[in-house]
This record gives structure tokens, sequence and C-alpha cells, in this order.
């Protein structure tokens, strides 16, 4: 009579913290395991082995990861703050453009040939603020300064005015769509509409080299693993608490004396420089930028992985992301007309009816069977 | 064919009017004729004899004016040894009575015109176009005379000026008359065809001035000189007038179907609280519902075709409609206090919304006849033409503006719904179906939508995916002007039309929208709901 009613509470127990605690923090070793396995998984395994993966595999499990940093950068701040940003495009576009542009100069530095576009714009050579981007150090280090700047801007002039919920998110699609535009101009001096590419090296090594693409999806998932580890621990921190509070009721927060428009800042720079990092290592994986990578289609499409996965979770954006994309590359090429409406139509049963996205609904399913 | 038309209204024209008028006329044209033919006649001047005849008030001489002149011109004219003038054809035709010639020699070939002579002679055929009935036949001489300014004939374009009721006509020929007077080596001549080109200011007045001015012969004449720039000023003044109040009109159109599409907008965002991005694929609904209002009516009323614009009126009305009520009912009434998720439940309803549109009718533009009265437009002023595709966009924003005024301020419906905008769980107590009301509403917004699609359709390219960049812009309005302000609404849709218009012309698109960006930002820094922020209690 009485032994029934504990196993079951047992069970259910294990459930929920095996979700909310072992797999949020065993994602780390996984995400590691991945990144060790893929060179091995192409020079070790045998051709004939289905453990065996094409350099094409390994390339697009680096593009996911970059996805899934891009989903982590997202919930962070909606999430954990509350900001839905459809804008998040403009700090993964701003990665993406500065490393094409070191990209180009390392390339030029080798060939000695100008990209077609600048040839157009009759300079004669590249613009001089460009030189600065002759290193990847100082490239990245800049990137992360400018991105953290602009966000900075942005924010600081945004939550001090209290714009937040839905104004926030359509102004900052506004934005992305402004930009867009922007980049889509030839005059610009950033290839315009289409793009830059023409990569040759990356800090020496042959950028289309097999173990160069290697290299950037196993540093794709070192990155991941960094930054939610990161994250995570902010999450967890006494700030990160602070940001839940003012997610949910920023006006009590701002009574009690927090200065609540700081807090988002901090979580808004951190969240844009993530995603500005995601960019860098987009671009030479894909090989081109172009200013699609700013669209608000993209903007709206990390909201839709985070939304899918969990917001909240960390985890849950990082897993919306691999399955989303996953799903997308796979039936892209399988079914790519359908492939909309199955998009539209998982993003619609997951709002309309789990709320919390999949992780979310499974963790509050075990904490529901828990009590 | 000419010929054959031309031929058979002569006839009729001679037998209409008395025979002893006739006489006088035959004796008189077969003297201008053997003018024209004698070997030491100057040709010129026996062209210009014809046209004298062709424009003079007796229907007559000029209908027979107009058919010497196209013999001369198809080189039909013969000028017989026997000193009989016919026209070639079968049979062959006197020309002084255009009766079947009596005797033609098949050995006489007929004249042949150098080019020279042609030039003349197509000036000659268009200053008879002149004095002809048609407004068009008259636009197009005067297009002509025009172009070939050097060779008109200043009494006869006079005439014609003096004549002309339709101004536009006659500013063309004032032009082409003062043309010829700047080309003219006397100074008077030149300084009244400058103070006449000042008269009918246009781009190629202001062109023929510059082109003018550029000469040495007129940079040495101080006087001139002076008449000139002051005359380019002139026109410039008016052009640069006529400029801005075409963009004024551009951006009133543009406007207009913000207006549409914000209205809607901004009902639904002020009673629910719900931003709706698939509310651009409404537009495009609404643009589709007109196509195939279209394509229906082409194939079974053609009689009644250029109607199918006010037959779709209603046909995108209740269509968009009802998709947004089904839109409402399925997705958007369970995330009610979740608008961060409607926002993204209404985006996958978009992207699905493209592709069936684009599976069903293919993702290039769709093209549509253009009614034919909407065709065409209406010069105001210097550099101000006003199209009437775009006063039907603006006419109807406007009446559609007043018809949702009179539902939301005068029915019942708009009662409740702005019951329950200011005060939803008042509402409720008080015995308002708030859910009934947010499904009409919400119809209400996506009809609306539906409507700027029907305008959208005269004014710009229709495709699945031309909602997405509308309802960017027209979410800024909503934002600028406050939700559920329908005064906020028009008053910001307005601004940012005219912005976004004033912009473009100068920077481009881009510096249009981040200009348009930042004046909101700016804005919402002294007043976060809004321009006219309706008060709520919440």
């Amino acid at each position: 009579m009485t032994t029934l009613p504990e196993t079951a509470a047992r069970r259910n127990w294990t459930l929920s913290a095996f979700l909310s605690k072992w797999m949020e923090i065993g994602i780390v070793p996984v995400l590691i395991l991945v990144a060790a396995y893929l060179p091995f998984a192409y020079f070790a395994i045998p051709e004939a082995s289905a453990l065996h993966m094409s350099l094409f595999g390994i390339n697009l499990i680096g593009q996911i990861m970059c996805f899934a940093l891009l989903a982590l950068a997202l919930d962070l701040v909606w999430g954990y703050a509350g900001i839905l940003s459809l804008g998040h495009g403009i700090f993964f576009g701003i990665g993406g453009y500065l490393m094409a542009i070191y990209l180009l100069n390392s390339a030029y530095a080798e060939t000695n040939v100008l990209p077609d576009f600048i040839q157009y714009m009759g300079t004669g050579g590249f613009p001089t603020v460009w030189k600065i981007f002759s290193r990847l150090d100082v490239t990245v280090l800049i990137t992360i300064v400018f991105t953290a700047l602009v966000a900075g801007v942005f924010g600081f002039v945004t939550f001090r005015s209290r714009i937040n919920g839905v104004y926030l998110s359509i102004i900052t699609q506004a934005l992305t769509y402004a930009l867009m535009l922007l980049l889509f101009i030839n005059d610009v001096g950033l290839g315009g509409n289409n793009g830059m590419t023409g990569f040759t090296n990356i800090a020496g090594l042959r950028i289309a080299g097999v173990s160069t693409q290697i290299g950037l999806a196993v540093c794709s998932c070192v990155v991941l693993v960094v930054a939610y580890v990161g994250v995570r621990y902010l999450a967890h921190s006494s700030l990160g608490r602070a940001l839940i509070a003012v997610r949910d009721d920023e006006a009590r927060m701002r009574f009690l004396g927090y200065r609540t428009h700081t807090l988002k800042l901090i979580a808004w720079c951190l969240s844009a420089v993530i995603a500005a990092l995601a960019g860098m290592l987009y671009v030479p994986q894909v090989g081109i930028v172009n200013p699609t990578i700013v669209s608000p289609q993209l903007s709206v499409e990390i909201a839709v992985w985070v939304a899918i996965g969990g917001r909240g979770t960390l985890i849950g954006a990082i897993a919306g992301a691999i399955l989303v994309n996953g799903l997308k590359f796979w039936l892209s090429s399988q079914l790519p007309e359908v492939w909309p409406f199955i998009l539209a139509g998982v993003t619609l049963v997951i709002v309309v009816a789990f709320g919390n996205g999949v992780w979310g609904t499974l963790k509050a399913a075990g904490e529901e069977a828990n009590r | 064919m000419m010929t054959g038309r031309w031929l058979f209204l002569t006839v009729l024209c001679w037998l209409l009017t008395g025979m002893s008028t006739s006489a006088w006329a035959a004796t008189n044209h077969s003297a201008l004729l053997a003018a024209f033919c004698a070997t030491d006649g100057n040709k010129a001047t026996a062209l210009e004899q014809f046209v004298e005849a062709g424009v003079s008030d007796e229907t007559q001489d000029q209908a027979w004016a107009r058919l010497i002149v196209d013999a001369i011109r198809n080189s039909a004219l013969v000028c017989n040894s026997s000193g009989l003038v016919t026209i070639q054809g079968t049979p062959p035709l006197d020309a002084a009575t255009l009766k079947t010639a009596a005797n033609s020699n098949p050995g006489d070939s007929p004249y042949v015109p150098s080019i020279v002579m042609m030039r003349k002679l197509m000036v000659a055929s268009a200053e008879i176009d002149l004095f002809s009935g048609q407004r068009d036949t008259r636009a197009d001489a005067a297009r002509q005379v025009d172009k070939s300014f050097a060779l008109l004939d200043p009494a006869i374009i006079t005439k014609a000026i003096k004549r002309e009721r339709d101004p536009d006509i006659a500013s063309v020929l004032t032009l082409a008359m003062a043309k010829r007077g700047l080309g003219s080596n006397n100074r008077a001549d030149r300084l009244a065809a400058i103070k006449a080109v000042a008269e009918v200011p246009s781009e190629t007045a202001r062109t023929a001035l510059a082109n003018f001015v550029a000469q040495d012969s007129v940079r040495s004449d101080p006087e001139v000189l002076a008449a000139v720039q002051s005359a380019i000023a002139k026109i410039d003044t008016s052009l640069s007038f006529g400029r801005a109040f075409s963009i004024l009109f551009s951006g009133l159109s543009y406007a207009g179907v913000l207006l549409l599409t914000a209205l809607g907008l901004s009902i639904v965002f002020g009673l629910m609280g719900v931003i709706n991005l698939a509310h651009g694929e409404f537009i495009m609904i609404g643009a589709y519902s007109t196509y195939l209002v279209e394509r229906f009516m082409q194939a079974h009323m053609p009689g009644l075709f250029d109607a199918y614009i006010f037959v779709a009126i209603p046909v995108a009305f209740v269509i968009s409609a009802v998709c947004g009520m089904l839109l409402e009912f399925f997705v958007i009434r369970f995330l009610y206090r979740r608008p961060l998720e409607t926002l993204l439940a209404t985006w996958a309803v978009s992207i699905a919304l493209i592709k069936l549109v684009q599976v069903l009718f293919g993702s290039q533009n769709v093209e549509f006849v253009t009614p034919g009265f909407l065709n065409g437009g209406m010069q105001v002023s210097p550099g101000f033409f006003v199209t009437y595709n775009r006063v039907f966009a603006i006419v109807l924003a406007l009446l559609i503006f007043l018809a949702t005024f009179a539902v939301v301020r005068l029915t019942k419906l708009g009662l409740l719904m702005r019951a329950t905008t200011q005060l939803r769980d008042m509402a409720r107590c008080l015995g308002v179906a708030a859910e009934r009301v947010d499904r009409l509403a919400f119809g209400l917004g996506a009809g609306l939508a539906g409507l700027a699609g029907v305008v959208l359709t005269q004014i710009a390219s229709v495709n699945p995916s031309m909602g997405t960049g509308f309802v960017v812009d027209s979410f800024m309005v909503v934002v600028l002007g406050g939700a559920g302000s329908l005064l906020g609404t028009v008053v910001s849709s307005l601004a940012l039309g005219e912005i976004n218009q004033f912009i473009e012309p100068f920077y481009g698109a881009v510096a249009a929208k981040v200009a348009v960006l930042l004046l909101i930002v700016l804005i919402i820094q002294k007043r976060p709901q809004g321009l006219f922020a309706l008060k709520t209690r919440v």
C-alpha cells in the first residue's frame, strides 16, 4: 500500500533531476566528445564505416554549432532578461563581415589580387581602415570591442527610455531590415549584393584545407562549450537571478532600487558579443558573407529555435538550434518545397501547445510529477 | 488605307458643299499644284501654300491639302508632262479635282522628295494635323512640330496656338516657337523668345535655355544673358514647386497604403496587445483576391471588366477578414498575455502563407490590367504630374479610413471594442463577450489589410512576399502613433509616408528607413506609448 507511491515519486524525482541537473551539466562532456570525435571520424575511421564522416558533414556540424551559439546568445537576453531581440542577426553580421574583411586582407597578402567588388569601386585598394584587420587575434579583439560598443549604445538608448516587450522586438527587427538594405548597396564597399568571398587562408592555414575546416568545426564546438559554461555560470549567479526578476517584474525591481537598465545592458552586450563570435566562426566555414545573414528572416528564426527548444533553459536553446537546423539541412535537400510548412507547423504547435518549448515542457512535467 | 479614307471624306465634302465653291477651289488647287510642279518653282514655298490651304477654315480645303501632302510624302504625286497633276493609284486621280484622271501618262514618274524635303513634309503634315478635331492627333502633331522646331511656320503655329483649347498642347507649341526664336539672330526676337519660354516652364524648356546660354554669341550679349538667367531662375522656382508637390503627392499615396495597413495593426495591437507578423500576408491575400476577381471578370464579364477593382473591394475584404478570424480562432486566442510568443506564431503563419501562395500562383509578379479610368494622369503644374491610380489610392484610403472611424465610433461593435481596449476585465464583468469582440476586431484588421492589398495592385508589384516589406513600415506607424489610436495612426502614417518620400529621392531608401527609425527612437524617448497614447487602465 505504502510502497507504490514512493517508488513512483522516486522515479519521477530521478527524471526531473536527470533533466535539470545531469543533462545541463552533461552536455559539456557531450559537446567536448563531439569536438574530439570530428577529426577522428574523418582521419582514423575508414570511409566504409558508418561512423566515418565526410568533410561536408563535419562542415555542417560546424555551421550548426555556430547557430547553437547564436541561440545561446538569444536565450541569455530572451530567456533571462525577457528581451526578445529580433535583431541578433545584426551582431552575427558584424562578426561575419569583420571576419570577412580580415580574410580578404590575408587573401590579398597572399595572392596580390584585389577582389572584384574593390576593383569596381575604382579605389585601387582596400579602404585604409581595413589595415587594422590584418591579424586574426587583433580582428577578434576589435570585433568583440566593436560589437559590445554598438550593442551598448543601442541598449543604453532603448533600455534607458524603457522600450521593452514587443516595441523593442519591432525596433530591432526594423534595424535589421535597414542594415540589410544598407549592405545590399554596392557603394557601401562591403561587396553589396554578392557579398564578400574568395578567401584563401586563415592565420596562415589554407582555408579550404581539410584540417583547417575540421579545425574550425572543432573550434566552434569548443567556443560553444566555453560560452555555455560561462552563460550558465552567469545565469546561476546573483546577476542571473536579478535578471530573472527583471524579466518577471521590472517595475518592482526598480522600486527595490535596482538599476534594471544596467542589468539588462550587461546581458545585452554579452549576448551581442557571443552572437558576433558565432558570425566570426560561421563565415570562414561557409566561405562567403552576404547581406542575407542580416535578413530579418534569420533573426526571427533564431528566436524560433530558442522557442522550440525552450527559452530560459540554455540547453534547450542549444538543442533547439541543433534540431531545427539539422532537420533543415536534411529536409531542404530532400523536400525543399515542404520545409517551410514543417517549420511553420512545428513552431505553431510548440508555441501554442507547449509554451515552454521541448526542454521546458519535459522539465515541467518532471517537476509536476515530483510534487 | 489612309488615302482611301481621305478620298471618301473629300468626295463627301464635295457633294455637301455647293458647286460654285468647288469650282473656285478646283481652280485654286490646280494653281497651287502647277506652282509645285513648275520646274523652276520653289518646292518649299509651294508646300507652304498647301499647308496654308490645309489650315484654312474650309473643311474641304483642309482635306484636300492633307491628301496632297500625304501623296507627296508617299512619292505618289506625278507631275505629268502634259501639265496634268495626278495621284498614283488605281485608278489614278486628278490631283486638283480628285476625280479619276482622264488621260494619265504611264511613262511619267512621281516626284520623290529629298531628305530635306521629307523633313519639311513631316512638319507640314504635323502643322495640318494641329487643326484636326481629335485631341490626340493634335498632341502628336504638336510633339512632332516641337521636334523639328527649326522648320515650323510661325504664322501657322501662332494661329494654332490661338485656336488651341488644351493648355498642354498650347504650351508645347509655345515652347517650339520660342525655341525657334532662340535660334534667330535678331536680338529682339531672342528676347521675346526667352520671355515666351519662361511662360511655359518645364524640364525641356529649361534644357532649351541651358543649351542656349552655352552659346558664345549669347554669353557675349549681357542683356540677353541677363534675360536668360532670370528666365532660368523663374523656371527653376516653378519646377522646384512642382517637384515638391509631386513628392508630397507620392508621399500621400504611400501614406494611404500605410494607413490602411497600420489601421488594422493598430486596432488589434491596442485591443489585444498582440503583434501580428502575418499582417503583411493579409495584404498579399487581398492583392491575390483582386487578381482572382480580375481573372474571373475578364473571362466571364468582359463588358464590365473595368469595374473589377470595385468588385474586388468587398471580395478582398471578406476573404482577408475570414482568414484573419480563422487565425485568431486557431492560434492567437491561445496566446493572450504571451505577446512575444504570438510574434513567433504569427511569423510561422506568415512563412506558411507565403509558401502556399508561391505553390499556388508561382513566385513571380502577377500582371494586372489597369482599368481604363485609372490609366494615365494629369499635368497639374510644371514638373507635377498626377497619375489617376495614385489619386485612386488616396481617395480609397480616405474613404476606408472614414468608414473605419464610423465603425469604431458609431456602431455597437465599435463601442464594445473601445470598452475592451480600455479595461478588458471591467468590460467582461459588464457582460461584453470579449472573445467575440477580439475575433471581430481581428477580422476587421485583417480585412483592412486586404483592402490595402487591393490598392497596392494599382501602384506596386504583386508577389507572394509583397507584404513583408510593408509590415515593417506599418509597425513603425503603430509604434509612433500609439497603439489603438485612430488619429495617431493617421498622423503617423502621413508623417512617415511623407518623410520616406522626401528623403528617398535624395539619399536613397536606406537613408529614409534609418532616418525614420532614429526619429521614432527619439520620439519614444519622450513619449514611450507613442504620440497619441490611449488612456488605458490596466
